[in-house]
């Protein structure tokens, strides 16, 4: 396995807010981490990037233990892909690509041929290397979320964390990207997803890990996890989960939200 | 990889196109300090200027000893100090810039210039020797910034936050102290002293006081030169850039000492000189870019050519010599307004 994490538990110093969780991913797998607002995806993502530090159990990565692995040694083999930004400088997107190739040089030097060959055939990976020269702030959200993907390519690791990458695009977008991450898996890549959509770990997803108040509330496969019983357990809201077949006769799930008609849940909340 | 792609060409194009904008501002700020040892007020011929430089180096020909004495020990002097005060500023302010990730702050984020000041008038109210008031307001620069970074790291907020809101509140005390120390001084002797320190001036400047503050400028600048790169990383969400593989903290640490050495160090030899620190880094952002590889260079010599220029103003414009904090306000103000509103793109 790439990626293993077993009973890991962690937090901000006053209590843990991920307790106990365990799950792995291999090259090629998607794993989209699944929940409501606060069920601790972004304190799990943390725990696995190393950026705030787990009380017990431990993370293997490739192998490695990352508890003994300095932040250079993590950065090759974890690559973080932040939701895309707006940076206050005007960089341009070589200069952003070029960025994760900070763990390949030493501090007192600056990027040298390699690293910009690296980074044009990181762009080129992604299909964006006619937007090299452009400023990155003048991209569209895709657009940008695309060189963030090829910052972490550059960055030459295997797996990559990805915080709601379709949470600001829009639907084309969205759609776009989703067929990024599918390409990125077929390469070898190994993604691990947070995501608000329950539908997302049937287009891309090989694995799901269901989260509820910071403990695992299903792991598998989304065929096996993504069930209405479970769904409405994790969000308290009956769920519908519906499989269909598109005009392509590909067969597609969705989650749908239902309630009683003859239920008010308004009134139950004032 | 298709390495004859138009874009791969187009950028090493324009890499090309940086390093020769590089060696023109090398080239230009070399032409203002030549041209300088002309300007002031007893005027020197370029031939008096060409023999004084020689006099040092075994010229023995005719020579108007007054020129060897200028050349030596007056204008050279206030040159190097202007270069190396411009560079020092501008480079402290594109690394803030960079590191508080916005563009309009200045070096004196951190308190070190409110500090500087605080030292130099106590120094003054007391009596003190030239030389301890310069020595005097390096340790109150520096005093003020470490200060600010020892408390902010007692804070829960955001590091950088917790330093600007630490830095503000450290400048205003600072502040404080200063007009008490003015309040109490004699009008009559004083604290004219203390507001023509306060104004930023190379008037006195001697080869001495250069020399002693030149070290932390060299130190400063050159450690912000090899760390350069880093500094664009640190314009990154600090998550994100823990991510990359560096240590983000240990970064802004050596930031802020190499910084506060360029501050401490120009405000203890020239007074308060403003907008240098804030203007340059944009002017040099427009003419090669945001990269920090660049960045730097471009600053330090812009900065050091925009104040010997600015220096040259304020001794020859009026018969008298203006403030060159004065004058690079009133001078800076305007272009940094012409900056704002002219360029479309985003800084």
């Amino acid at each position: 396995m790439l990626l293993e994490l077993n009973e890991v538990c962690g937090g901000y110093g006053n209590g843990d807010i991920v307790k106990g969780v365990s799950c792995s991913a291999d090259h090629g797998n998607v794993l989209c981490l699944v929940g409501p607002n606060g069920c601790g995806k972004t304190t799990l993502f943390r725990l696995i990037l190393g950026s705030i530090p787990i009380s017990s159990g431990s993370i293997i990565i490739d192998g490695k233990d990352t508890k003994s692995l300095s932040s250079k040694e993590l950065a090759h083999l974890i690559a973080y892909i932040p939701q895309y930004h707006s940076p206050i400088f005007a960089y341009t997107v070589l200069d952003v690509v070029i960025m994760g190739r900070a763990s390949h040089f030493s501090a007192f030097e600056t990027p040298k041929t390699a690293d910009r060959e690296a980074a044009f055939a990181a762009l080129e990976k992604v299909n964006a290397l006619h937007l090299a020269n452009k400023k990155y702030t003048a991209l569209s959200g895709g657009q940008r979320q695309l060189i963030l993907i090829a910052r972490a390519i550059c960055q030459s690791a295997k797996v990559f964390v990805m915080d709601e990458p379709a949470a600001n695009l829009d639907y084309a977008n969205h759609q776009l990207l989703m067929e990024v991450i599918a390409d990125l898996a077929k390469r070898g890549y190994c993604i691990v997803m947070s995501t608000h959509s329950p539908e997302h770990p049937f287009s891309v997803g090989s694995k799901v890990l269901l989260m509820k108040a910071g403990s695992v509330a299903g792991f598998g496969p989304p065929k096996e996890i993504i069930t209405s019983q479970n769904l409405q357990s994790v969000y308290d809201i009956e769920m519908d989960v519906v499989t269909i077949h598109d005009r392509y006769d590909m067969e597609r799930t969705i989650c749908l939200p239902v309630k009683d008609p003859a239920v008010n849940r308004l009134s139950k909340l004032v | 990889m298709n390495s004859t792609h138009i874009e791969i060409k187009n950028e090493a194009v324009q890499r090309r196109r940086c390093r020769l904008l590089l060696a023109g501002m090398l080239i230009l700020l070399f032409a203002v300090v030549l041209l300088s040892f002309y300007i002031g007020y007893y005027p020197l011929s370029p031939s008096q200027v060409i023999k004084a430089f020689l006099s040092r180096f075994g010229y023995e020909g005719e020579i108007l000893p007054q020129a060897v004495t200028i050349f030596w020990s007056i204008r050279l002097p206030r040159i190097l100090s202007a270069v190396f005060i411009g560079a020092s500023l501008s480079v402290a302010g594109s690394t803030y810039q960079g590191m508080f990730r916005n563009p309009l702050v200045s070096p004196d984020i951190l308190g070190v210039s409110s500090g500087a000041s605080l030292g130099a008038a106590f120094a003054i109210l007391n009596g003190a020797s030239n030389w301890v008031v310069q020595i005097s307001a390096f340790a109150g620069g520096v005093t003020a910034v470490a200060a600010t970074y020892l408390i902010s790291r007692k804070s829960a907020h955001s590091h950088t936050l917790s330093l600007v809101l630490t830095g503000s509140m450290i400048m205003s005390l600072c502040n404080a102290g200063v007009t008490m120390i003015k309040y109490v001084a004699d009008p009559n002797d004083v604290l004219q002293q203390i507001t023509f320190w306060l104004m930023g001036s190379l008037t006195k400047t001697d080869m001495d006081a250069f020399k002693w503050s030149a070290v932390p400028m060299v130190v400063g600048l050159a450690l912000i030169f090899i760390f350069r790169w880093q500094i664009n990383l640190l314009t990154l969400d600090e998550e994100e850039a823990k991510s990359l593989g560096i240590n983000i903290r240990r970064y802004r640490m050596i930031f802020i000492i190499a910084s506060t050495l360029l501050s401490a160090a120009s405000v203890c030899l020239g007074g308060l000189i403003g907008w240098v620190g804030l203007m340059i880094p944009h002017l040099a952002r427009a003419l090669v870019g945001v990269d920090y590889g660049r960045l730097i260079p471009a600053s330090a010599m812009l900065g050091a050519g925009y104040l010997v220029l600015m220096d040259d103003i304020a001794r020859s414009v009026l018969s008298m010599e203006l403030p060159l904090g004065v004058v690079t306000s009133i001078m800076g103000a305007p272009f940094f307004i012409y900056l704002i509103i002219k360029r479309k793109e985003r800084v």
